[in-house]
């Protein structure tokens, strides 16, 4: 055999591998999905939509829930998202290489792999505990941190690419630094920061443990910050875990729900990244 | 002071270099520089590369004032006053000694805003005040004609010699003293760069201007006098006429005559 027949052979074996390997991971996915669509949309019906969730045996649907995700995730996105932006701008644009800059990146390392349960027992023993109930507040507070390593890292990442020559070509009409960073590096990572702020809107939107030690649950309508609410992952989690099965149907249902939130969300991320890349 | 014996006596000194050393961390990168930039005339820098030109191009803005281990020592003289101080304020300085870089650089804006952006800062106009004023920064760049119809488009659109000249505009938009000129055609095409050269030979009727070049042919066809630089010292400075034919040093002649470099 010569020597490019050897290498063929081994070229078409490794394909073959990869192939396969891709497919296997790949398929798990799909059954995922299709098991997930299958059973959830069974249940889909108006009710879901305009009704609470019920008690076992009766009819209702995840409206306190999906309004509960809805205000948590919103909170908690509009305290972290600027924290994280104001904080990456800061390791990409002022901090770079200093002792102080490394040391928060090193920490944010840490806490974007961190489990998101710990982060539910953090603030359980700092908010919950101190103030001697579940609320929604602190369910807000356990994803905002959530959210704050995500767009920090997804900040820095784009402002750094931003090349260092429009800085400089901004610099050398006179602005001032902040100028620079609001009106030229901004606009220029901007695809990149919304798309950082959407990726962490889908995290934090599909989290359980940081809210079942915060928000716990509520089995009723409830917009008060400062009692437990409910959430579409807390309600999955307990419905799901029930013997009843119109509380499994409705699990199922939120399950999907929440799929396709994150899904659209994705979508809409990878758009603004194409228009990055495109323009 | 080092070569200005062959200078007419009407010229002005618009920044005077004393002494100046520049540090990139402990490598020394120029040494001992010292000349003059003319009012009103265009002086080039030339030698190999690595030779500090560029470098001494970017302390004349303090742009190295954004890299923490970058530090320079003498005096630059602009219009008596010594902008190495650190008491300057380095962005009313940066407004008054313009740069146009090598690589094009527009921002990620309109073409309109790409020059209205900078005017802003400085000045409160109304809306046909700066309309007039950016159209006026691109004729004046000679790039009115090609944009006028596309003025809310994005600058990134145009082409590489539309988008250097739109930098030059947003430049002189600003009204500065002094320009800056680094290596601005080495990413252009012929045409593009006889239109930015014939663009030098009309803003110097009103501007300073300095500009670092690779081609010689540009340093003489542009410039009215010539800094040939070498391993960071200033080897030769003198009108562009005498020191492409009849240089002082050898280091210059082999340079211009490519012995080497």
């Amino acid at each position: 055999m010569s020597l490019y027949t050897v290498r063929r052979t081994v070229n078409d074996v490794a394909m073959g591998l990869c192939t396969a390997a891709a497919v296997f991971g790949l398929s798990w996915l799909v059954m995922i999905l299709g098991a997930l669509v299958f059973e959830g949309a069974k249940g889909l019906s108006l009710a879901v939509f305009t009704q609470n969730t019920p008690a076992p045996g009766s009819a209702g649907g995840l409206l306190n829930a999906m309004a509960g995700s809805l205000l948590m995730t919103t909170i908690g996105v509009a305290v972290g998202a600027p924290l994280g932006l104001l904080a990456g701008t800061y390791l990409a644009e002022y901090g770079q290489d200093s002792k102080l800059a490394t040391t928060i990146r090193f920490i944010n390392d840490i806490l974007l792999s961190a489990p998101s349960i710990v982060i539910g027992l953090f603030v359980y023993t700092a908010v919950v505990a101190q103030v001697g109930h579940f609320s929604a507040i602190s369910g807000a507070i356990a994803l905002s941190i959530l959210v704050i390593p995500v767009v920090l890292r997804t900040t820095e990442d784009m402002l750094r690419l931003v090349p260092g020559s429009l800085r400089e070509a901004a610099t050398a009409l006179g602005l001032p630094r902040s100028f620079v960073i609001r009106h030229v590096a901004y606009r220029a990572a901007k695809a990149g920061l919304v798309t950082g702020v959407l990726l962490a809107i889908a995290r934090v939107s599909g989290e359980t443990a940081p809210l079942l030690f915060t928000a716990l649950n509520n089995q009723f309508w409830s917009l008060d910050l400062n009692a437990p609410m409910a959430s579409l992952p807390a309600v999955i989690f307990q419905f799901a875990l029930s013997p009843y099965k119109d509380w499994q149907q409705l699990a199922w249902t939120g399950a999907l729900l929440v799929t396709v939130t994150v899904l659209l969300l994705s979508i809409v991320a990878r758009a603004f990244g194409a228009q990055r890349t495109g323009k | 002071m080092n070569v200005t014996s062959s200078a007419t006596p009407e010229l002005a000194a618009k920044i005077s270099v004393r002494g100046l050393n520049f540090f990139y961390g402990e490598n020394r990168a120029l040494k001992n520089v010292n000349l003059d930039l003319h009012a009103n005339k265009v002086t080039s820098f030339i030698g190999p590369s690595g030779c500090g030109k560029s470098t001494l191009l970017r302390v004349l803005n303090r742009m190295y004032d954004l890299y923490p281990k970058q530090r320079a020592e003498g005096q630059i003289v602009l219009d008596g006053e010594n902008i190495l101080d650190p008491r300057v304020d380095v962005n009313i300085l940066r407004s008054r000694v313009g740069m146009v870089f090598q690589k094009p650089t527009p921002f990620p804006m309109s073409i309109y805003e790409n020059i209205a952006f900078g005017i802003r800062l400085y000045e409160k106009l109304s809306t046909s005040e700066l309309d007039g004023r950016v159209e006026e920064a691109l004729r004046g760049a000679a790039l009115w004609e090609e944009v006028k119809d596309k003025l809310h488009t994005s600058g990134l659109g145009l082409s590489g010699g539309q988008q250097q000249r739109l930098c030059i505009a947003r430049s002189v938009a600003v009204q500065p003293e002094v320009i800056l000129f680094d290596e601005p055609c080495s990413a252009l095409d012929p045409i593009s760069t006889a239109k930015v050269e014939e663009l030098i030979d009309e803003l110097v009727t009103r501007y300073t201007i300095a500009i670092v070049t690779h081609n010689m042919q540009q340093a003489v066809r542009v410039s009215d006098f010539t800094a040939f630089m070498y391993l960071g010292e200033l080897v030769e400075f003198g009108e562009t006429d005498a020191v492409f034919t009849a240089p002082k040093e050898k280091r210059t002649q082999d340079y211009i005559t490519g012995r080497f470099g």
